[in-house]
């Protein structure tokens, strides 16, 4: 290998690591900024009251699509007409599935197809009818049922599904998504408390696969105990309460999650809605309401909250997470493909200049790196170029940094008093950290190198089905206790 | 032979020396490196530290409210639902507290999740006089007055909530200091403070301040402020008065209109109908136009017809479910809304015309059927979608 390469290696490297690390650095004192504040002037059982007495509490409607989802769906949806909110509707988005989810629904919810005058804002695949209940049932008169031809893509149901919204706001969710009792309240209070226009809410997520779930309701949260969703729940943790926090912090937010995110209705619609073709379909859709935003020089906020609002199952096995992130590899690609005028344009604000610029150069071309330093790595192992007596001060120190992170993370997390009720459960998530940089992290590099290399020869891909296992792995307790919100009663907690 | 003992300082100084030539043989890289790795090792070492302190201090708060709830329910339920207004001394005995025993800052935080449950559980059965004698006993009125006075800002905010959810007594003083001060949401909390328990006029900082941002959030607390002050007996602002003396804030003024209409003050439908003629701004126009409506202010008609055909789509919606509302039976204004229906090219402003029709008693029963019969293949599924009771059920039931 010639000298030079070597050189330019090694100096691009260390540059590259140091801007990472000083990055990471940056994002966690940004998130302790923000969770402090968030700390000192929110308490939640306080403003969950006040909008319970308030007539003025804004409606919500719920957006949830379903496909084939036979098994789960009457549950979820029982879960989702439970919440506690004054005014929502949620609106299940039957994306042409080939199984009973629909006759399931009629049937349980003693529907009946309703004259709608179906007014096309978003164009989506046909839209077949709407189902209203018959039923004196309070609770099922919030349910609305769209029927609409399979459009092989969420984003098209999503469409669907704001085109008969009726509320100012609506909250995207996956019908197997298991939301907290009070998450509403939680996602609309941003939009009441800023002097700007909140166009989008970022609520946190995490995975439901440790904890006991009984009829669609959380009992008690615990973190996974298998290997592969406890690495993603680190992995969402760290990015909802470092990541988006801080650049929510600087009204740069460039993701608001597909699981669990609340938008502005009018905004969503006049940016064209969410993108049928795009494998990043979240990505984009904030991408496009910003653009429209500053295009019309309105100005606008994204913002994530700290509370975890929603939980999810998490990819059971490497099959289903190879699945997902080669999709999310993809995605990205396509997005920077399509987005690519916002990149350095300072039309964006933050986001054209920040977010993006940050994205491309620390997460798209991060997997590349990578890849090219263990191929480096092996190479020079061959050739007996490796120096042992200072590989080790490298690899120690980012590993103190990584286990440093995670223990932020938690105290972030303690601190907003959001997940585990039991401070010991936090103890999976060391393990996960200790283990991550070994075991996860170089499979995930794999992973999005796949789903570049299917962007670039444009191999055709569709959304897998996601293996479930089911979210009631563990025992109850024999007197589980109720999840209470977290009571900010203790100023020093 | 003699033995020198380095000092403490020496010791140190030893080692990182000894640390520092080892480094020296590496490249300024490593080096920086290695001074980074032992930052972050301490830092994990204080972080780690400070959560296992974090949790141990809450368990101990967790416990020690344990055990005031299991000790002190049964009493604190007797005082407070006791028909006698007690004496100080009397709710002294009877919480049987430990002689001379003193309330710490941590103790009477720990009675605060009892003391709201309490609240919450007994709602109006609670003697409001006993209830205060309570709160001085455990020292609550002086521990809120300490944390507002002296505490870091999250405990000032915290004890402003803490003294509206308990609905404890604070001295009018303590909450007038933050009426402006430069942390808004602290501001926020003392104004809120101030129009909950203030006895002359606590509203006239919201009059009087002409950097006032008033958000959705304080539009929701004021309204629960004002509902609280109209159930207990305390004096209510003047809202028409508002609506006319604030012209610095329109947010105001609409929230003004909003309460007028919420709290169904009919006598003042005379006069916003006189201000909705001169208005000129959409957003007070349309929230004047909701509460004629809903206040069902038969003589507003004229003037909505009168504004309808100058006006903008949205208002145009307004106007029209405010007729809707009104539901005078005039047959004028089911004309009108029938013309309008047939000359109106927007989608939502023809739907929600269709609706007010459908709903405008028998004759607007008439009038819908007849335009369904009149009005071309293409527009049949509206009238079907308005018919179907089902479909607004959740809203319009």
């Amino acid at each position: 290998m010639p000298e030079w390469i070597d050189y330019f290696f090694n100096y691009f490297v260390v540059v590259y690591s140091a801007a990472v690390l000083l990055s990471y650095v940056a994002m966690a004192v940004l998130a302790f900024l923000e969770h402090r504040k968030h700390y000192t002037y929110h308490d939640d059982a306080y403003t969950i009251d006040e909008l319970k007495k308030s007539p003025y509490t804004p409606g919500i409607s719920i957006v949830a699509p379903a496909y084939n989802e036979e098994k789960t769906v009457i549950t979820n949806v029982k879960s989702l007409l439970s919440l506690d909110y004054p005014d929502f509707e949620v609106v299940i988005v039957n994306d042409g599935s080939k199984d009973k989810t629909l006759e399931l629904l009629i049937e349980n919810f003693d529907l009946v197809k309703v004259p709608y005058a179906y007014v096309e804002k978003i164009k989506t695949k046909p839209f077949r009818g709407l189902y209203k209940t018959r039923s004196d049932n309070p609770a099922f008169k919030r349910l609305t049922v769209v029927d609409k031809v399979n459009g092989g893509t969420k984003a098209d149901a999503s469409n669907a599904g704001v085109n008969v919204v009726t509320n100012k706001f609506f909250v995207c969710t996956d019908v197997d998504c298991v939301l907290d009792k009070y998450a509403l309240y939680r996602i609309i209070w941003p939009t009441m408390s800023s002097t700007r226009r909140v166009i989008a809410v970022s609520a946190s997520m995490r995975m439901s696969n440790g904890s006991v779930v009984e009829e669609g309701k959380m009992v008690e949260t615990h973190p996974p105990h298998s290997l592969i969703p406890l690495f993603q729940d680190l992995e969402y943790t760290r990015s909802f309460l470092i990541g988006k926090t801080a650049l929510a912090r600087i009204n740069a937010l460039q993701n608001v999650s597909g699981g669990f995110g609340m938008f502005d209705r009018e905004i969503v619609i006049k940016a064209g809605g969410y993108d049928g073709d795009s494998f990043a379909e979240d990505m984009d859709m904030v991408a496009r309401m910003v653009r429209y935003m500053c295009d019309t020089g309105e100005d606008y906020r994204v913002v994530q909250i700290p509370e975890t609002c929603c939980w999810t199952e998490g990819p059971p096995n490497f099959k289903v997470l190879n699945r997902q992130r080669t999709r999310w590899g993809r995605g990205l690609l396509q997005f920077f493909t399509v987005h690519h005028d916002m990149v350095w344009n300072r039309n964006y604000r933050r986001y054209g200049m920040l977010t993006l610029p940050y994205i491309m150069i620390f997460e798209l071309t991060a997997p590349v790196i990578e890849f090219s330093g263990y191929l480096m790595v092996i190479y020079l192992f061959m050739r007996g170029g490796i120096n042992y007596s200072t590989i080790w001060i490298a690899f120690l120190g980012l590993y103190i940094f990584a286990q440093l992170l995670t223990m932020v993370l938690i105290s972030y997390d303690t601190w907003v008093g959001t997940a585990f009720k039991k401070k010991r459960d936090y103890l999976w998530f060391v393990l996960a950290s200790l283990l991550e940089p070994v075991v996860y992290h170089p499979i995930n590099v794999f992973f999005s190198l796949r789903g570049y290399w299917k962007h670039i020869w444009g191999t055709q891909m569709v959304w897998g089905n996601m293996t479930r296992k089911g979210v009631q792995q563990r025992k109850p307790l024999a007197n589980p206790q109720p999840q209470q919100h977290p009571q900010a009663q203790n100023p020093d907690a | 032979m003699e033995y020198y003992t380095l000092s403490r300082y020496a010791y140190w100084k030893y080692y990182i020396l000894i640390m520092y030539y080892r480094l020296a043989e590496y490249p300024p890289v490593v080096r920086a490196w290695f001074v980074f790795g032992a930052i972050c090792l301490l830092l994990l070492v204080l972080v780690v530290l400070g959560n296992a302190f974090r949790t141990l201090s809450h368990y101990r708060f967790e416990r020690t409210a344990r055990h005031n709830s299991r000790r002190y329910w049964e009493r604190m339920r007797e005082i407070v639902l006791s028909e006698r207004t007690l004496e100080l001394a009397e709710v002294g005995s009877i919480l049987e507290l430990p002689k001379n025993y003193k309330m710490k800052e941590r103790h009477c935080r720990s009675f605060i999740p009892t003391l709201l449950e309490l609240k919450q559980s007994l709602g109006d059965r609670i003697s409001r006089p006993n209830w205060l004698r309570l709160l001085q006993v455990l020292k609550m009125p002086a521990y809120f007055e300490s944390q507002i006075l002296s505490g870091s800002t999250r405990k000032r905010v915290q004890g402003f909530k803490d003294v509206a959810d308990l609905d404890a007594n604070l001295k009018e003083a303590v909450a007038s200091r933050y009426l402006f001060t430069k942390d808004r949401k602290l501001q926020m909390h003392a104004r809120l403070h101030a129009a909950r328990f203030g006895t002359s006029y606590p509203f006239k900082v919201l009059e009087e301040d002409p950097n006032l941002l008033f958000t959705d959030e304080m539009v929701v607390k004021y309204h629960n402020v004002l509902v609280y002050r109209n159930e207990n007996g305390l004096a209510m602002p003047n809202f028409i008065r508002w609506c006319n003396r604030v012209p610095l804030n329109e947010e105001l003024r609409i929230f003004a209109v909003n309460e007028i209409r919420l709290f169904g003050r009919k006598e003042d439908c005379a006069e916003l109908l006189s201000m909705l003629q001169a208005s000129r701004d959409e957003a007070f126009s349309c929230a004047i136009i909701r509460c004629l409506g809903e206040l069902e202010y038969v003589p507003a008609e004229k003037e909505f017809c009168r504004r309808y055909l100058s006006a903008s789509f949205t208002e145009r919606q307004v106007l029209a479910e405010a007729m809707g509302a009104i539901g005078s039976g005039n047959k004028e204004i089911l004309k009108f809304l029938v013309d309008d229906f047939l000359q109106t090219t927007d989608y939502v402003t023809r739907m929600i015309l269709l609706r007010v029709i459908y709903r405008y008693g028998e004759m607007g029963r008439k009038a819908f059927y007849q335009l369904k019969e009149k009005t071309s293949e293409e527009y049949q599924p509206y009238f079907a979608h308005i018919e179907c009771d089902l479909i607004d059920s959740s809203r319009y039931a």
